[in-house]
């Protein structure tokens, strides 16, 4: 049997022992929550602790980055300032010797030529022997190289000069000086140099636009009537509209027939010219040419190729060469643009009045000798399109007009001495293709109907490039 | 006696410089310089530009109406860098005009007071049309259009001094309106950084740079070599690995390369004025950035 008692004790103890574990629990329970207050506390004051410093450290970087961007700033504004003082004075990297060195360019031409008739022996009647109307050699032809040279000598003189190298032989075709600062619209140039007259005289044969000159260009002035002499030319101060005159005097370097040379003091040719210019809208310009010119024919018993149609010989002492000519250049792109489309006219008009003492020599009747005067004229039109940045096409008619001949009493009734009854004409077509303005072929075709008697069919084949600094062409 | 008195009216009609007018004689090579010269001098100039925005400035000619303008000129204001040198040399070596040559106070050279970018390292003619000293087209960057604009306005003083103090108030009142627009077009412009665009030529090269528009490709294959069609296609490809987001040419230009190349990748092209005129809106230098920046925000924009 259970002592009662003991059970009573069981009992209570049972129920005390709750208590006792409540009572502990209970006293746990506060400690635990005072350690999470002190926890609590604790990380509370540590968070603040560490947002504080992370503000401080926000702050920090605030202030670092502002002033960051500052000194960046402040770093360009002294960049900007060095590079502008640099280049204010001028401080690049040293310059060597060769900093002064003029402008040289190489221009290489050549190519090839197809022809009907024999060029050697090809002439315009009544106007040119075979040596002068000077068709290039049949097949592949070198033609000529040339080297131009170009700088301010100082700080009144700019000088240039062209070289042309052509079958062994080196020639200066220009070599001159011109002045920079005289101004008032006043230049002077001296030496040698291309004729300011006309249009196509005073351009180069790189910047042609067909591979050979107009046959007027080439009957009264050569490929480039160009003198050893001096020329005075003067813009007038319009602004809305371009005028220059100008006038040159010296001696011809070729001119009028091959061989010139004048013992003589003083001038031997004297031209004048005037020319103007100006814009039409937005896209088109123009310049209008007048020119006179007056050459002292120097030679004594020189034969005159011209006459040689008439089968009989002929020599021509003194006298002179007066010509004079219109011509008229314009040029139209759309907007002034002429990157993609542009189009060229030139038309030129020059006559010739040649004076000389003639000897006449037909063989079976008597010699002759008297005054003999020619009066002959020429003209050309020409249109060249570009319409592609690389490819233009052109078209040029030429046409010489034989004139009359004014015979002294010595030559009354000279046999065959009256200009030909024949018209020379020639009819030229170009394609060419310049993939950048240093570089060029072209194609020409020409039906050249200038010799009485015949028609020449002649195929040219060219290109022409340009190494180096050259200077710019002009309008 | 007549004919001496009438050769002494033609020579003093011939020589005749006209009145004894204020007004400096500014030759402007382009519109850019037309625009600075008009802001930096006022009345006090009367400001010739040579060329448009509608002309490719490499391709210049140097016709009898620049000559004779040149002749008249007190200041030629040109960008230098061998931008002009296919005219500019021609037309004052012809003009018989002493105060323009090189070297002279009457001579004024824009990329000489500016730093040029794209200084090439090797310069030779089979790199396509490349100049020599860097890209000269520098009417797109704010900073040297200002650099250039306190030259132009020490050339006027020293010409005509009589002006000094109404072109330094110029010179003020466009630096004071000149940055605040610099500022307001960055703003405007802040989402166009980024933006990858293909060019025609590189004439915009310092607008991109400003800008931040990273420039991926360009429709010529070489400077002033015209797009060829096999250029065009290598674009095509580049658009799969670098893509462009815009092709932006100028108002200048033939349109067509651009617009194929448009068609082909599925990217907007559009033009920009090259210079002041080149559209409707770029009226002068604050109008010009205005509307080159409006119309690539335009472009910018995804469609709707």
């Amino acid at each position: 049997m259970f002592k009662p008692h003991v059970t009573a004790g069981v009992i209570a103890l049972a129920l005390a022992a709750p208590a006792t574990v409540l009572a502990q629990t209970n006293q746990q329970l506060e400690d635990i929550q005072k350690q999470i207050q002190d926890l609590k506390g604790s990380y509370d004051s540590r968070i603040q602790a560490l947002e504080k410093q992370l503000k401080e450290a926000q702050d920090t970087a605030a202030k670092a980055q502002s002033a960051a961007t500052q000194a960046e700033s402040a770093a360009g504004q002294a960049k900007q300032s060095a590079e502008s003082a640099a280049q204010a004075t001028g401080l690049k990297p040293p310059a060597s010797p060769s900093a002064f060195n003029p402008a040289l360019s190489l221009i290489l031409m050549g190519g090839y030529y197809n022809s009907d008739q024999d060029p050697r022996t090809r002439v315009v009647t009544g106007f040119l022997g075979s040596d002068e109307y000077g068709l290039p050699n049949r097949g592949f032809d070198l033609g000529e190289t040339e080297i131009q040279i170009s700088a301010n000598i100082d700080h009144y003189f700019y000088g240039q000069a062209t070289f042309s190298i052509e079958d062994g032989t080196i020639s200066a075709e220009e070599a001159f000086f011109q002045t920079t600062a005289i101004g008032h619209g006043f230049t002077v140039k001296g030496g040698r140099f291309f004729s300011s007259i006309g249009y196509f005289n005073s351009v180069h044969n790189h910047a042609w636009d067909f591979q050979d000159p107009a046959l007027v260009q080439k009957a009264f002035l050569g490929d480039n009537f160009g003198l050893d002499g001096v020329q005075v030319s003067w813009i007038a101060p319009l602004s809305a509209v371009y005028l220059e005159i100008g006038g040159e005097g010296g001696k011809p370097v070729e001119f009028p027939f091959p061989d010139s040379f004048n013992n003589k003091n003083g001038f031997q040719v004297g031209t004048v010219f005037a020319h103007l210019g100006g814009d039409i809208g937005a896209s088109s310009s123009y310049r209008f040419g007048a020119w006179g010119l007056t050459a002292e024919n120097g030679v004594t018993d020189q034969l005159i190729p011209a006459l040689d149609f008439t089968g009989f010989s002929n020599t021509a002492t003194g006298g002179s060469d007066n010509l004079w000519g219109l011509d008229f250049v314009y040029k139209w792109a759309p907007n002034g643009d002429p990157s993609y489309q542009n189009f060229k006219f030139v038309a030129e008009w020059m006559h010739r009045s040649l004076n000389t003492s003639l000897t006449y020599a037909p063989g079976t009747a008597q010699t002759q000798s008297g005054s003999f005067d020619a009066s002959q004229s020429g003209w050309y039109v020409q249109g060249v399109y570009q319409f592609h940045p690389y490819w233009r096409v052109g078209l040029r008619y030429d046409q010489m007009n034989e004139g009359s001949y004014d015979l002294g009493t010595g030559l009354a009734g000279a046999p065959g001495l009256a200009p030909p009854d024949f018209t020379p004409r020639r009819w030229s077509a170009m394609i060419d293709w310049s993939p950048s303005e240093f570089s060029r072929f072209r194609l020409q075709f020409q039906q050249d109907k200038s010799q009485q008697g015949l028609t020449d069919n002649q195929v040219f084949l060219q290109y022409i490039f340009s190494l180096g600094t050259h200077g710019a062409h002009k309008f | 006696m007549k004919t001496f008195l009438s050769l002494l009216g033609l020579t003093a009609l011939l020589t005749w410089t006209g009145p004894a007018m204020s007004a400096v004689n500014i030759f402007a090579c382009h519109p850019e310089w037309g625009a600075l010269a008009n802001e930096i001098g006022g009345d006090r100039v009367s400001v010739y530009t040579a060329t448009t925005a509608l002309q490719d400035p490499h391709k210049i000619q140097a016709r009898p109406s620049l000559i004779a303008r040149a002749r008249v000129a007190d200041l030629v204001f040109c960008t230098g860098a061998e931008l002009e040198v296919g005219w500019l040399p021609v037309v004052i070596g012809q003009s018989g005009n002493n105060k323009i040559s090189v070297g002279k106070p009457g001579n004024l050279e824009a990329a000489n007071y500016v730093p040029l970018q794209e200084v090439p390292a090797l310069l030779d003619r089979s790199m396509g049309d490349v100049h020599p000293r860097g890209n000269p087209h520098i009417q797109w960057g704010p900073q040297n259009i200002q650099l250039v604009a306190n030259e132009l306005a020490k050339r006027l003083d020293y010409i005509d001094p009589a002006g000094r103090a109404y072109y330094d108030s110029r010179l003020a009142s466009f630096t004071q309106r000149w940055t605040q627009a610099t500022k307001r077009w960055e703003q405007e412009a802040a989402p166009l950084k980024g933006v990858a665009v293909i060019e025609h030529h590189k004439e915009l090269t310092y607008l991109f740079d400003w800008l931040g528009m990273p420039v991926v490709g360009s429709l010529e294959p070489k400077p002033g070599v015209e797009p060829t069609a096999s250029h065009l296609t290598e674009l095509v490809e580049q658009q799969k690995g670098n893509p462009a987001k815009l092709i932006v040419i100028t108002t200048q230009k033939d349109p067509e390369p651009a617009e194929w190349l448009s068609g082909q990748i599925k990217v907007k092209e559009i033009a920009l004025p090259a210079t002041v005129g080149g559209t409707p809106g770029a009226k002068d230098l604050f109008s010009m950035y205005d509307d080159a920046i409006s119309r690539l925000l335009a472009a910018e924009k995804p469609k709707s």
